[in-house]
């Protein structure tokens, strides 16, 4: 679904990204971790088409970024760490934005949006300008935003951040429904314990550097992934 | 603490002349000093000078037959105009909506030390406002009646009596802005019409202002009877500059018992006014079909909803909306006689009041510059059309494109109203009518270039991006230079060949430059916008 190849990215003198290659399958919900600063972002935002990157190929669903971005683009939702959306519309108007942009009729998007906005209890709030929302709410609207075009890999940066603790489960939740139906998500995560037991398979970065990549049970074996995680660091 | 609270409201207030927004950074030390001169250059030189003028022409006229107390009333009277109004909306802001409250509140600081510190800063704009009408008429009366010790005291007290009344009304009209804008929906628009009334109004009066003057020297006696037995307080108020002791005792009195009252009010209130979330009526979701849009249509409607959602963004990129409208009404009601006069100035030059106006209506026209500040004001959110399976053309042409659509029909209307009203040949009436709408298309796209040439995405404050950024002054001096050259060059040596080539030449120059500006954004700019 989504291989990454010899990814490199830099900051001027700085390599953000170095070389990464990962390899993401229908079916899996893959985990990045890494400290902060350590390039998680940089590559996600590669893999999505918002950052240009030095060398290396993505490739979605068979097809080259760099060559067709807009026929990767339609394969793919990404919600960023900080979900910054247009301040100046309702929470409806964005998510019929984000529909018309994705070409979803209109009643396929509305029966979209009732599902999921009733699931994550936004519904009342739809009507509401986007500004008055909290940062839970705006994380929710960008969580209704990226299923409602039912894309094949939904790539999510820090996607538990501000949620209460009833979203983060029904986001999970949706999380499993949707690569059981044959999709993937990547996403990244200073939550290890929700890493842990969330994902297939688990990648670990550090200064831009992937130091270990597998299956959960191959990276941390009878280990924490905590203590998998903090053992890397300190190397 | 209450001195250190109000470096705080200070600094907050002339945050700008210490922090550079588009850098993200603090200004030099010299830089500081050099917006300060330009801050009081602006206040005394141009405000100040302003006044004074009118100071000179009323002061000497009125106090000869008697009558320096009208001449004060009139004098605070705008003293206190601009005082209030000017700081209104900061009263609102800084008074009701103040975003550390909070955390004021939470700190070991007593509420009514809070308090005080929010009026004196109220009071310090107010005064800043009023003090730049009140000071030179004062110091004009010094030097026309002559200086004497009651006369000096008295016009302190004065000073101090108006710029307390100021104050009470800020603190009023603040209260009743807080309590409307809470109740009102189309917020941006409404901002936008108060907005425009008052300029509207500051320049009827501004140009009115000679002829004001004169009919008060003139009719002074009518006038000063009429106030004295109609409103005998304003009489009494105007008194006081003259140095009128029983006046000034009535005024210190009937002031200080005012603000003592708007003490214990305020007192009683502020808490809850501080901590209330002017939370509005919740609006409710009905669940409808929406109607499919295009990419393109998508695009669109976000970016009039960005417009149409700031009254900054109206107000500074979309003047010429309503200005090109109301040039050819005007046109319509006054331009034969102008032709009539423009043809026996410029008689040397045929059909130049054609042209001329063809280039006005292109300077009204780059009044709207909407294009300039909008990739910039993507801000943070330029990762939503980058993620997005939309081409960056689509992006761009749907940002030039608003600013097409709220300027080729009204530059068109205003072009056809010229047409109408100037005695031309069918060729340059047709000319005319098409120029001003092609210039148009130009502008937009030339903003979107610019705006791309010249982005500004980390600011914190849309303001920056609409009013301070390097595109929209590009855009719109730019934008003006080209009409300036446009006009100019006809009265230098295009009249040679006549207003029809003329026109035909500056029509085609738009048309290919607008051309070279789409291709540009097509290829190049969508490159750009890849790499922002």
């Amino acid at each position: 679904m989504l291989n990454i190849e010899h990814l490199t990215k830099t900051y001027g003198e700085k390599k953000a990204v170095d070389d990464l290659s990962l390899h993401i399958r229908p079916g899996e919900i893959f985990g990045f971790i890494g400290h902060n600063g350590a390039g998680k972002s940089t590559t996600l935002k590669c893999a999505v088409g918002i950052l240009h990157f030095d060398a290396g190929t993505v490739t979605i669903g068979g097809k080259n970024l760099a060559d067709d971005p807009l026929s990767c683009k339609r394969e793919l939702a990404y919600i960023p760490d900080n979900p910054d959306l247009y301040d100046f519309m309702s929470g409806i108007k964005y998510l019929n934005f984000i529909a018309d942009i994705f070409g979803i009729g209109a009643d396929v998007r509305q029966e979209r949006i009732r599902h999921y906005a009733d699931l994550l209890e936004l519904t009342g709030d739809l009507a509401q300008p986007i500004s008055a929302y909290s940062h839970g709410m705006k994380q929710k609207l960008a969580v209704i935003a990226a299923w409602i075009h039912d894309p094949k890999l939904i790539i999510m940066d820090e996607p538990f951040v501000g949620l209460d603790p009833k979203a983060s489960h029904l986001l999970k939740e949706m999380m499993r429904q949707h690569c059981d139906k044959g999709g993937a998500i990547f996403f990244s995560t200073h939550v290890l314990e929700v890493a842990e037991k969330l994902c297939d398979k688990v990648a670990i970065i550090k200064q831009g550097k992937l130091i270990k990549v597998g299956t959960m049970e191959e990276v941390k074996g009878d280990d924490s992934l905590e203590e998998v995680f903090l053992e890397l660091e300190a190397e | 603490m209450l001195k250190v609270l109000l470096k705080k409201q200070l600094a907050e207030v002339f945050k700008g002349y210490f922090f550079d927004a588009k850098k993200n950074k603090m200004r030099s030390k010299g830089a500081i000093v050099l917006w300060f001169i330009l801050f009081v250059v602006l206040m005394v030189g141009v405000l100040g000078g302003m006044f004074t003028m009118m100071a000179v022409g009323l002061c000497d006229p009125l106090n000869q037959v008697g009558m320096a107390w009208l001449y004060f009333l009139i004098m605070c009277g705008i003293a206190i105009l601009l005082g209030a109004f000017g700081s209104v909306f900061n009263t609102y802001s800084g008074l009701y909506l103040a975003k550390d409250n909070d955390l004021l509140l939470s700190l070991p600081i007593p509420v009514r030390t809070v308090m005080a510190a929010r009026l004196i800063n109220v009071y310090l704009l107010g005064a800043m406002y009023s003090g730049v009408v009140l000071l030179p008429a004062l110091i004009v009366y010094w030097v026309v009646a002559g200086v004497t010790a009651a006369r000096v005291i008295c016009g302190v007290l004065l000073l101090l009596i108006v710029t307390t009344i100021v104050l009470l009304l800020s603190c009023v009209l603040g209260w009743a802005v807080a309590k409307i804008s809470l109740k009102l929906k189309n917020k941006s628009f409404i901002t936008v019409l108060i907005s425009l009334a008052f300029i509207g109004a500051y320049y009827f009066f501004y140009f009115k202002a000679n002829d004001l003057i004169q009919d008060i020297i003139l009719n002074a006696a009518v006038y000063g009877e009429k106030v004295k037995g109609a409103a005998y307080g304003l009489y009494l108020f105007g008194r006081i500059g003259e140095g009128d002791w029983p006046a000034v005792a009535i005024f210190t009195g009937v002031t200080a018992l005012l603000s003592a009252l708007l003490w214990i009010v305020m007192s009683r209130s502020f808490l809850r006014v501080a901590t209330s979330t002017g939370a509005v009526k919740k609006a409710r979701y009905v669940e409808k079909q929406a109607r499919e849009n295009s990419p393109f249509g998508a695009m669109l409607t976000k970016e009039f909803a960005r417009f149409t959602s700031s009254a900054n963004y109206m107000l500074n990129c979309g003047l010429g909306v309503l200005l090109l409208p109301a040039m050819g009404i005007l046109l319509l009601i006054k331009g034969r006689d102008l032709d009539m006069v423009f043809s026996i100035l410029l008689a040397e030059y045929p059909d130049a009041f054609a042209v001329l106006l063809c280039a006005m209506l292109c300077l009204l026209s780059a009044m709207n510059d909407t294009a300039a500040p909008s990739v910039s004001l993507e801000g943070k959110s330029l990762w939503i059309p980058q993620s997005l399976p939309v081409s960056a053309k689509t992006v761009l042409r749907a940002k030039a494109a608003v600013q097409m659509i709220v300027t080729v029909l009204p530059a068109l209307f205003a072009a056809i109203c010229v047409a109408l009203v100037i005695e031309a040949s069918p060729a340059v009436k047709a000319l005319v009518c098409v120029l001003p709408p092609v210039y148009a298309v130009f502008s937009a796209l030339f903003g979107t270039v610019i705006g791309l040439k010249m982005p500004l995405l980390n600011w914190t404050n849309e303001i920056t991006p609409i009013k301070q950024s390097g595109a929209v002054a590009v855009a719109l001096f730019g934008g003006w230079g080209i009409c300036f050259a446009f006009g100019g060059l006809y009265m230098l040596i295009g009249h040679r060949i006549g207003a029809t080539p003329y026109l035909l030449i500056w029509t085609v120059l738009f048309t290919v430059a607008a051309l070279v500006l789409l291709r540009w954004l097509d290829t190049r700019g969508v490159k750009a916008f890849a790499e922002l």
